[in-house]
C-alpha cells in the first residue's frame, strides 16, 4: 500500500519536477533528445512556475525536514492525514466533503519521481540504432525541383536529401559526384559487410520518431550508434537506375570518420563541408 | 489511557515495520530480476520515450491545469449559465464548438473539463467540450494543414468528423449516461466566502496537477511499450484491406498516444494506407488513447472512463469513416 503524498511531500515533488525540467531546457540543451528546439520557451515557463507554486508551498506548509508553520488553514492537523488520504478517484464519497480535501494528495503522484529523478539524475539518452532498426522505409517527401548541387567536392547533403535525390532526381545530378553525409551507426542484419547510415527525425517528441537510412558498402562497420561523418558515391546494384523510385539508397564509402554527437540528434541537418 | 500502548502508536507518517519489511524484499527482487532488462537497448528506448511523451505534454497539462485551477477559483458559476443554452441537447453542439477556443492538446482538455462539471456545466455540454477542444483548435488545424499540403480537404474532414463525434458522444450521455458512473475526487467546489482565491487556486492547483500528472506518467509509459514493442513493418501488413486498416490505424491512435499537435505527421507518413484510414488515426487519437485513459480514469473515475472511451472509440471511427466517404 502506498501512503498518500502528504501536502509538505508535493511541495518537494513541484520543487523537484520544476528543477527537472528546467535542469534539460535552460542550464542545458538535453530537451533535444526528447522534443523539438520549438517547445523549449514553454518548458522554461512550465519549470518556473513549478518552481514558484513549490516555493509558495514550501513556506506555507513547510517541508517534511522542517518543522512547518501552522498557517491556520483547514486540514491540517496531523491526524487528518490519515483519515482522509483516499482521494484519487475511488471511493470516500461520503458526502461531509468539508474541508477534507487539502491535506494530502493523490497517491498516484508518486510516480511523478520516475521520470523526475530520471531527469535529474541520469538523462536517458536519444534514440538510436535500436529504434531506426526496426522502423521500414524512408520518411522523405516528394521533391517537387531539385537545386543544383554546389560545386563543392565532396558535397555536403542532409540524408533526405541524398535519399530524395537518388530516388527522385530524373536529371542524375548524383552521377559521378562524392558526397559527405553524417549519421549515426545501424547495423544491417540481413547483408554482411554492410551497414546502415541512419538518423532519426521527429515530428513533436521522440514518441513519433521517423527513420532516414542509406545502405553503406565498402567500409567496415563501426559501433552500432557511432555518430559517424562518412564522404562517398552512389552504389548502384541492385533497384533500378539513379533517379528511378526503386534505386537502391546506398554508398560506397571513400571514408568514415568519427564525429561526435550533435546536439540536436533529431534534426536532418547538412553537414559542413571540408 | 491510550497513550500508554506505545506498540500500537506511531507518529502520523511514520511507517510500520511489516510494510518497510516486505518493500524492502520486493526492491531486492525487482532489482535482481531488472538488471539483464535494464542494459537492454529496447529498455534504454523505452524510457527515452517515456520521458519525451511526460516532457512533452507536460507544458500543455501545466497550462490545463493552471485554466482548470482559475475557472475553479475566479469564474462564478452565473457565467457558465449564461454562456450555454439551458437546454442540454442545446449546449452539447455548443460546447463542442467553443473547443476551438483552447490551444493545447488532448492533455490540457481533461481537467479543464473536470473543472468545468464541478462548476455547473451540464456532464455532456463538458464531455462535447473535452472531445473536441483537441481535435479542432487551431493549432491542430494549422499542423495537419502543414502535413497534408494541397489538401484541404483532410482538414475540413478532421474538423467535420472530431465536431460530429464530440456531439454525438454527448448527447448519448443525455441519454444513456448515468451519474453514479462519474467518481469524481470530492474536492475544492469553487469559492468559498472566508478563503483567500488565490489560496484556493493555488491548493487546486497543486493537487490537479500532481493527480494528473501522476496518471500522465502511467500513460507515458504504457504508450511508450506499444511504441517500443510494436515494429513498424506491422503496419505494411495491414495497408492493403479498407476495412481492416481503418480499424488497424484507430487501434495505433489508441496505443501510440500521439499528441494531437503532431498525429497529423504521424498520419501522413503512413504513405500505404486510404485517405480515410489516416483521418480515422486522427480523428480517434485525440479523443481515446492509453494516455488519456489514464487521464480521465483518475479525472471522472474507472467506471466512467472505461465507457467512455470505448463509446468514444466506436462512435470516433463510424463518424471518421461517414465523413470520408462523404468529403475524401
Amino acid at each position: 500500500m502506498v501512503a498518500a503524498v502528504r501536502r509538505h511531500v508535493q511541495a518537494v515533488l513541484l520543487l523537484l519536477t520544476g528543477a527537472a525540467v528546467l535542469h534539460i531546457s535552460l542550464l542545458s540543451e538535453v530537451y533535444l533528445r526528447y522534443v523539438k528546439e520549438g517547445l523549449r520557451p514553454f518548458l522554461i515557463a512550465s519549470a518556473v512556475l513549478l518552481l514558484v507554486l513549490g516555493v509558495v508551498g514550501a513556506v506555507r506548509d513547510g517541508l517534511p525536514f522542517a518543522p512547518r508553520r501552522d498557517t491556520g488553514e483547514e486540514g491540517d492537523a496531523p491526524g487528518d492525514e490519515y483519515g482522509h488520504g483516499n482521494e484519487d478517484g475511488h471511493g470516500n464519497e461520503d458526502g461531509h466533503a468539508h474541508g477534507h480535501a487539502h491535506g494530502s494528495g493523490p497517491r498516484v503522484a508518486w510516480v511523478l519521481f520516475l521520470p523526475v529523478l530520471a531527469l535529474l539524475l541520469y538523462a536517458p539518452p536519444a534514440l538510436g540504432s535500436y529504434t531506426a532498426a526496426r522502423e521500414t522505409g524512408n520518411a522523405v517527401a516528394r521533391v517537387a525541383r531539385f537545386d543544383r548541387l554546389p560545386d563543392t567536392d565532396p558535397v555536403p547533403l542532409a540524408l533526405s536529401g541524398f535519399i530524395a535525390r537518388v530516388q527522385q532526381d530524373r536529371d542524375r545530378s548524383l552521377a559521378g559526384r562524392t558526397v559527405l553525409m553524417t549519421g549515426f551507426v545501424t547495423p544491417a542484419k540481413d547483408r554482411a559487410g554492410t551497414w546502415y547510415l541512419t538518423r532519426l527525425v521527429v515530428s513533436c517528441c521522440a514518441a513519433d520518431s521517423r527513420s532516414l537510412r542509406v545502405r553503406v558498402h565498402g567500409a567496415p562497420a563501426p559501433p552500432a550508434d557511432t555518430w559517424v561523418t562518412v564522404t562517398g558515391t552512389w552504389h548502384p546494384g541492385g533497384g533500378g537506375g539513379l533517379g528511378t523510385a526503386t534505386a537502391a539508397v546506398a554508398l560506397d564509402a571513400r571514408s568514415v570518420e568519427r564525429v561526435h554527437e550533435p546536439v540536436n540528434p533529431y534534426q536532418d541537418t547538412t553537414p559542413l563541408p571540408r | 489511557m491510550n497513550r500508554a500502548a506505545p506498540a500500537g502508536e506511531r507518529p502520523p507518517g511514520a511507517i510500520p515495520p511489516s510494510v518497510a519489511v516486505t518493500g524492502a524484499v520486493s526492491l531486492l527482487l525487482v532489482a535482481a530480476l531488472a538488471v539483464p532488462v535494464l542494459g537492454h537497448p529496447g529498455f534504454r528506448a523505452w524510457q527515452t520515450v517515456c520521458v519525451a511523451l511526460t516532457v512533452q505534454a507536460l507544458p500543455f497539462l501545466l497550462f490545463g491545469t493552471v485554466v482548470s485551477g482559475a475557472v475553479n477559483a475566479f469564474v462564478p458559476e452565473r457565467v457558465f449559465a449564461r454562456a450555454l443554452p439551458r437546454n442540454p441537447a442545446l449546449a452539447v453542439p455548443v460546447a463542442g464548438a467553443a473547443g476551438v477556443v483552447l490551444p493545447g492538446c488532448e492533455c490540457a482538455s481533461v481537467p479543464v473539463a473536470g473543472s468545468l462539471i464541478r462548476r455547473g456545466v451540464a456532464p455532456a455540454a463538458a464531455f462535447a467540450f473535452l472531445l473536441s477542444a483537441p481535435a479542432v483548435n487551431p493549432v491542430v488545424l494549422v499542423s495537419t494543414a502543414v502535413a497534408f499540403p494541397g489538401r484541404p480537404d483532410m482538414v475540413a474532414a478532421r474538423l467535420v468528423a472530431s465536431l460530429a463525434t464530440a456531439a454525438t458522444m454527448g448527447w448519448l450521455w443525455l441519454r444513456w449516461g448515468r451519474p453514479e458512473w462519474l467518481r469524481m475526487p470530492a474536492r475544492h467546489t469553487g469559492h468559498r466566502p472566508g478563503h483567500s482565491r488565490w489560496e484556493e487556486f493555488r491548493i487546486g492547483f497543486q493537487h490537479d496537477f500532481l493527480h494528473a500528472g501522476g496518471f500522465l506518467v502511467v500513460g507515458a509509459m504504457a504508450a511508450a511499450c506499444f511504441n517500443v514493442l510494436v515494429p513498424r513493418s506491422v503496419l505494411d501488413a495491414f495497408a492493403d484491406s479498407p476495412w481492416l486498416s481503418v480499424l488497424f490505424l484507430a487501434a495505433l491512435a489508441i496505443v501510440l498516444a500521439v499528441c494531437s499537435e503532431a498525429d497529423a505527421f504521424v498520419a501522413a507518413s503512413l504513405t500505404g494506407f486510404s485517405p480515410t484510414a489516416r483521418l480515422t488515426f486522427m480523428v480517434v487519437g485525440p479523443m481515446v488513447d492509453v494516455k488519456l485513459i489514464a487521464l480521465q480514469a483518475g479525472t471522472f473515475g474507472r467506471p466512467f472512463a472505461v465507457r467512455f472511451s470505448a463509446a468514444t472509440a466506436v462512435v470516433a471511427v463510424t463518424c471518421a469513416c461517414l465523413t470520408g466517404w462523404w468529403l475524401l
